[in-house]
């Protein structure tokens, strides 16, 4: 190859960020599992891993976020025999796999594993995660978006019956939840703090979202200590019973325990459980049947394994079944309904926990807020949401995705998030109309869950973040996407005021996210851009223009009118018409 | 705002938009409203009164009370009650919301509730109790559910019987066709053939390259095989017309066309050796020459080889360049009719009768096991593997089928609608429809089984529309046409006023009827267009196609398959070309489920405001939009918007803004059953209560005749 050595001049091809910086590059043959072996040259960089065909009849580029890796395997020795035997296969936290093999002399490989270990798992090696060296600049501060005094107030609160208590301010109260939280106007910071002994962590029921007109609410929380023994805690009680009363409501207070009964009453066994009816005489308990972590896990594995490198051809639909993937999701949604509509119909408000209340509850209590809350269906409104009830209320984003840690094992690991989102893809596509944002939006938000480009989602609680200092320190995704707005935004998208979206949890409308579960098959990939979508465009274009080059004529028209006889024009008035009535 | 004008025997879009200033319109009817709506020529053979049709199965709450008849045409329930949840804004030109055409029955089951008893109800058959209930399962996978708790036993014993009766007919003359088509064409017989666009468009104003002014060729003539001829470019081929008055086939049209080089004396000869005397006749042909011809067994055993290799190298003579012929043995390749049948029943069992939650868990296992889905795929896969041989290996295709007349019907109609844009039109769907199904002998009468007595039916027309969603379902912009398009056309085979979908061959038709008779295909949809694709881009332009051929690169000794993926992978990894060839992807994945077709009665599949539709009427607006702003252009003056409102065309799009202060809401009838409605369907549960499988316990699988036919 005669570009061999100029080194310099190849790296300038590799794009960079702001920040970013060349570790190694080398020519490695990659076997792509699709296209068969491709020779090409790798860049390592501390933040992606880039490969570039060298190919001529190949334009291949892998352009790869080493967040996104997940697990580095050498493969062969250096007496493997046969072609391509000796190298190193990555396994992805994005439902890929990388192999790339190289020549057998001389330790070849070392250099790269080295460096991909090191800056891939940076924690390690006591390095910082990329978000912390990234110098980029948008022009919109994605950090302003979400601002909670803020978001009460649009919810209408404080209000006469919800107050915003500063308890948490240094995270004393609860390490995991936001220093800003809602609870029942009558209830004081010590009834809180007794109420707090009795929630796994210290995690109590505080509002999460209040109907603006019933008055009803979302309250989440983690599970009652209960134990064993069955322990009760009269504070706790007298705290739902608050809850309940603060819309004046005769019915019981409804507690959704996203569990399987069997696995709340296991919990017992290690001092947590659920509200008994003995000791919560105005509630009334029900269990959503939705697996923990550990399920969740074992069942995308499984969709890789049908998915990844090949598609299950034979019985596509009876493997997906095995998968449970879409029963998980079902049940997430049908979670979410019942929420949504328990507390649209003001029938009564809802109480929201699993075990910890950061996985499961996070999931419901968005769900149900997306279902609920047209402002959440906006680009902005769903990025408060997230930063709301995810970040802001402590799911462990850290320990669920293993930012730069090299532990892909972690027993903590789980597509929790990935699920919620799947969840929301479920509604774009029943409602093709009902959200500004579009598909893309929601992979780049996936994309970089993984990336460890923005400070975003690393971390696993805001009292963490606030030490890390990751607001001032590192870029929001939010940065990105709000200055790149016209990029994720649905052209169908019709706004629309207060109405609640009930999507059909049922297994004959959901469906395997294809373009996001399948996106590295070239054979599966489908139509992009939609093509409804891209002559929707293309019509809106035509439009603007027709009504342009109208306008032009009209002007034209009147100068001549006016200028002939004294009948005034009325084209100005007519055209605002014409504009404002689609 | 418009008027609608009376229905006529065409097929026309018989869906159509009810006015919207119904104030007027909607108070008159009231007073007439127990009094069915009938067709010239229908006549009401039986009704009862006081009947409750049945909403939803946990609570009679919202059930309906009126009067039920039952006509020569349909069965109808006549009700002053309104819609329980929601005002159906728009309506079937032919039947009302709770008619079912008696054709579309598939059975009829009564129930007598003290007793114990049901019964599934044949043809002149005795009822030995008064029922207290009738259930009608339709073909259209509708249930529908009528209680005489309070009617007279003995005149709903009657009206039973009188459904089972019309319903099943002895003979295709008793069809209600026959009735509508003397009354109806005799009054008016005139303005038929005066016809000048085939009735779809409004108001005789034409757009300009608007799929709508022309008129569907039904390939009874000479004149439409030459043009076909002529507009494929297709030299070497001649129409034929030694079946004039079927002398030779009764099975073939009277005209079809035949390599040029064959004369009609040998084709006579040859026809002895063909069952059915159905010779080799020609579809279709790629502008590089390739032609797909299809063709029965040769039966005369010492004859075949004989008789093949002349036929093969009259095909080679007429190819331009002298290529070979491959022949593609359907039989051998594809699952046959039964295999077909067995699958949508299965299918059908699954959409529509298990209790809906029972069903979910095992949705997608039991979705496989029915094979249907399967078997859209192997249709569409193996006439992708045709389009390749006829484009890219420059090879005349030859479909080969014991009869020629069922899997042909498909494969053809499915590899043209892929190669040719013309065919994605809606004026050359319909033309490829009769083409390939009506005039080629597909046994319809048979396959649907419209006289209740045929062992031989089977969906294989429904198996097309579906395979063609599928293709629409991935390219949606390439076809003029909406799946409500393909839907509506399904359930124009169980209505009984058009000629087309009512016999087993040309023949068959001319026999019965010195009449005239209507055609499904003659008339214009053209509401359902889909609106991605705009008139002037889809006049067919053939020099697409041609551009698109490569220079040859086939003489690879690389085996013939992987050459073939090799096509796929290349053809899929560029952007599709709208007028020239599409192709499917058939993997797993994409082969889906037609949510609309199966699922549009299921309440509890129901989208409310949501489902494709929504974004279908936002785009339809947008459409009409540019169409008005494009007019006042071209007319180039700044008069009153008004004015062009009113000259909107008004059959165009679906949806379409009323006049200029029309709020752009979004209109609350939409779903994603739209325009069909579940509600009045039986509904297995009270839509916003909790399932139960109360009523069904009695009926849990599809009723067949011999579990329940022992049981009064």
């Amino acid at each position: 190859m005669s570009r061999e050595g100029g080194n310099q001049d190849l790296s300038e091809t590799v794009p960079r960020l702001p920040g970013e910086m060349l570790i190694t590059d080398k020519e490695v043959i990659y076997i792509c599992p699709f296209n068969g072996p491709i020779k090409g040259r790798v860049y390592i960089t501390n933040y992606r891993l880039y490969l570039r065909s060298l190919e001529t009849d190949s334009a291949l580029i892998l352009d790869v976020p080493l967040g996104v890796i997940s697990r580095i395997e050498k493969m062969g020795g250096a007496s493997s025999r046969g072609e391509n035997a000796y190298g190193l296969d990555i396994t992805c936290k994005d439902l890929r796999n990388l192999r790339f093999a190289l020549k057998q002399e001389g330790h070849s490989r070392r250099d790269m594993f080295e460096s991909l270990m090191k800056y891939a798992f940076p924690l390690a090696h006591s390095l910082p995660l990329f978000a912390f060296l990234n110098e980029e600049k948008f022009n919109v501060d994605g950090w302003a978006v979400y601002n909670p005094v803020e978001e009460y107030r649009r919810q209408g609160l404080p209000n006469h019956h919800w107050r915003i208590t500063f308890i948490n301010k240094c995270y004393e109260l609860c390490d995991t939840y936001p220093a800003l939280l809602v609870v029942p106007y009558r209830t004081s910071d010590d009834d809180l703090r007794r109420v707090a002994t009795f929630r796994s962590r210290n995690r109590i029921p505080v509002l999460s979202w209040i109907h603006p007109e019933n008055k009803t609410v979302i309250v989440r929380c983690s599970q009652p200590l209960v134990g064993m023994s069955g322990k009760r805690n009269k504070d706790d009680e007298k705290y739902l019973d608050a809850i309940r009363e603060t819309n004046r409501q005769i019915s019981k207070l409804t507690i959704y325990d996203a569990r399987p009964s069997v696995n709340a009453v296991a919990n017992k066994a290690t001092g947590g459980g659920y509200e008994s009816d003995d000791a919560y005489h105005n509630a009334e308990l029900s269990f959503l049947d939705i697996h923990n972590i550990h399920v969740m896990r074992e069942s995308l594995k499984k969709v890789k394994d049908i998915v990844y490198p090949n598609v299950e051809e034979s019985h596509w639909l009876s493997s997906l079944e095995s998968t449970h993937w879409l029963e998980h999701i079902k049940l997430v949604l049908t979670g979410a309904i019942q929420v949504a509509d328990k507390v649209s119909s003001g029938k009564s408000s809802v109480l929201v926990h699993c075990s910890d209340g950061w996985d499961r509850t996070s999931q419901l209590t968005s769900l149900a807020m997306l279902m609920l809350d047209s402002f959440y269906r906006t680009i902005e409104g769903f990025e408060i949401l997230v930063q709301k009830e995810w970040i802001s209320f402590g799911h462990k984003f850290a320990s669920r995705i293993g930012h730069g840690d090299k532990n892909h094992a972690d027993a903590d690991r789980s597509p929790i998030f990935l699920q919620f989102i799947d969840c929301v893809w479920q509604m774009l596509k029943q409602f093709p109309t009902a959200f500004e944002f579009n598909e893309r939006f929601l992979v780049t938000i996936l994309d970089h869950l993984y990336s460890c480009r923005f400070g975003t989602f690393l971390f696993n609680c805001e009292s963490a973040r606030e030490r890390q200092k990751v607001m001032e320190r590192t870029v929001s995704l939010w940065s990105l996407t709000n200055s790149n707005k016209e990029k994720f935004k649905n052209p169908f998208y019709t706004k629309e005021i207060n109405r609640v979206l009930y999507p059909v949890a049922s297994m004959r409308h959901l469906e395997l996210w294809v373009n996001y579960y399948i996106r590295w098959n070239p054979r599966i990939k489908q139509q992009q851009p939609n093509p409804v979508e891209q002559r929707y465009m293309e019509l809106l274009a035509l439009r603007d223009d027709y009504i342009k080059r109208l306008e032009d004529l009209q002007l034209a028209n009147s100068a001549k009118l006016s200028a002939a006889s004294s009948s005034p024009p009325n084209s100005s008035q007519m055209m605002s018409h014409l504009q404002t009535q689609f | 705002m418009f008027s609608l004008k009376p229905p006529r025997p065409f097929f026309r879009s018989y869906l159509l938009p009810q006015p919207q200033t119904d104030d007027k319109i909607s108070s008159e009817p009231k007073i007439k409203k127990l009094e069915p709506v009938l067709l010239p020529g229908e006549i009401v053979v039986n009704e009862v009164n006081f009947v409750r049709k049945c909403i939803a199965t946990d609570t009679s709450q919202y059930d309906l009370w009126g009067k039920l008849i039952c006509s020569n045409f349909k069965i109808s329930f006549i009700t002053d009650d309104p819609m329980p949840l929601q005002k159906f804004h728009y309506r079937n030109l032919l039947l009302g919301e709770h008619d079912v055409p008696l054709t579309c029955i598939e059975q009829i089951v009564t129930v007598n509730d003290h007793k114990r008893k049901q019964k599934v109800l044949g043809p002149n058959q005795k009822l030995k109790f008064n029922p207290t209930e009738l259930i009608i399962y339709c073909k259209d996978f509708r249930i529908v559910r009528f209680r005489f708790d309070e009617s007279g036993p003995e005149s709903a014993k009657k009206v039973c019987l009188a459904i089972a009766h019309y319903s099943q007919p002895t003979d295709l003359q008793l069809l209600f066709a026959f009735e509508y088509v003397g009354k109806k064409y005799h009054n008016s017989a005139n303005k038929i053939n005066g016809l000048p666009s085939g009735g779809g468009g409004g108001g005789g104003r034409s757009i300009a390259g608007s799929g709508s002014s022309q008129k569907t060729p039904l390939f009874e003539t000479y004149s439409d095989w030459d043009r076909e001829i002529k507009r494929t470019g297709a030299s070497g081929w001649r129409v034929c017309s030694i079946n004039e008055g079927y002398m030779i086939s009764t099975c073939l049209p009277e005209y079809f066309v035949v390599p040029s080089s064959l004369a009609d004396q040998d084709l006579k000869i040859f026809s002895h050796s063909f069952v059915g005397r159905r010779m080799p006749f020609w579809c279709w042909s790629h502008p590089n020459g390739s032609a797909l011809v299809r063709m029965a067994l040769i039966k005369d055993m010492l004859q075949q080889r004989k008789i093949d290799q002349r036929i093969c190298n009259a095909i080679t003579k007429s190819h331009p360049q002298r290529s070979d012929v491959y022949k593609s043995d359907l039989d051998k390749t594809l699952p046959n009719i039964q295999e077909i049948q067995a699958a949508f029943v299965k299918l059908k069992q699954l959409c529509v009768n298990e209790p809906f939650e029972e069903t979910e868990e095992k949705w997608l296992s039991s979705l496989e096991s029915t094979r249907w889905l399967e078997y859209v795929r192997a249709f569409l896969k193996h006439s992708a593997e045709l389009v390749y041989m006829l484009e890219s290996k420059h090879l005349s295709v030859v479909l080969q089928e014991e009869e020629g007349r069922d899997l042909s019907c498909l494969v053809a109609s499915l590899v043209q609608v892929m190669m040719d844009p013309y065919f994605r039109t809606i004026t050359g769907f319909q033309s490829l429809v009769q083409k390939e199904w009506v005039m080629a002998g597909y046994q319809f009468l048979d396959r649907c089984n419209h006289l209740k007595r045929s062992e031989k039916e089977s969906p294989l027309f429904l198996l097309f529309l579906d395979a063609t969603w599928q293709l629409l379902e991935q390219h949606p912009a390439a076809f003029e046409f909406s799946e409500t398009y393909l839907a509506v056309l399904y359930d124009s085979t169980w209505i009984p006023l058009f000629g087309t979908f009512l016999f087993n061959c040309p023949h068959q038709r001319v026999k019965q009827s010195t009449k005239s008779y209507s055609s499904t295909l003659r008339g214009m949809p053209s509401s359902l267009k889909n609106g991605v694709i705009s008139d002037q881009e889809l006049l067919p332009r053939r020099n697409s196609l041609i551009l698109k051929l490569k220079p040859d690169l086939l003489q690879h000794t690389d085996s013939q398959h992987n050459e073939m993926e090799q096509y796929f992978q290349e053809w899929f990894s560029k952007p599709v070309d709208l007028h020239g060839i599409i192709l499917p992807r058939v993997s797993g994945t994409h082969i889906k489920l037609w949510k609309l077709c199966y699922f549009r009665w299921v309440p509890e599949a129901q989208i409310s405001l949501g489902g494709s539709i929504m974004a279908f009427h936002k785009l339809s607006l947008l459409a009409d939009e540019v169409d008005m702003l494009s007019r006042m252009l071209r007319q180039q003056r700044g008069g009153p918007l008004e004015a062009c409102y009113a000259e909107l065309d008004q059959s165009r799009m679906y949806f379409r803004a009323r006049g200029p202060h029309d709020a752009s809401a979004t209109p609350d009838f939409l779903s994603s059953s739209f325009p069909f409605s579940p509600v009045g369907n039986l509904c297995r549960r009270s839509i916003l209560g909790t399932p139960l499988s109360k009523f069904l316990s009695g009926a849990k699988i599809w009723l067949s005749t011999e579990t329940l036919a022992n049981e009064d």
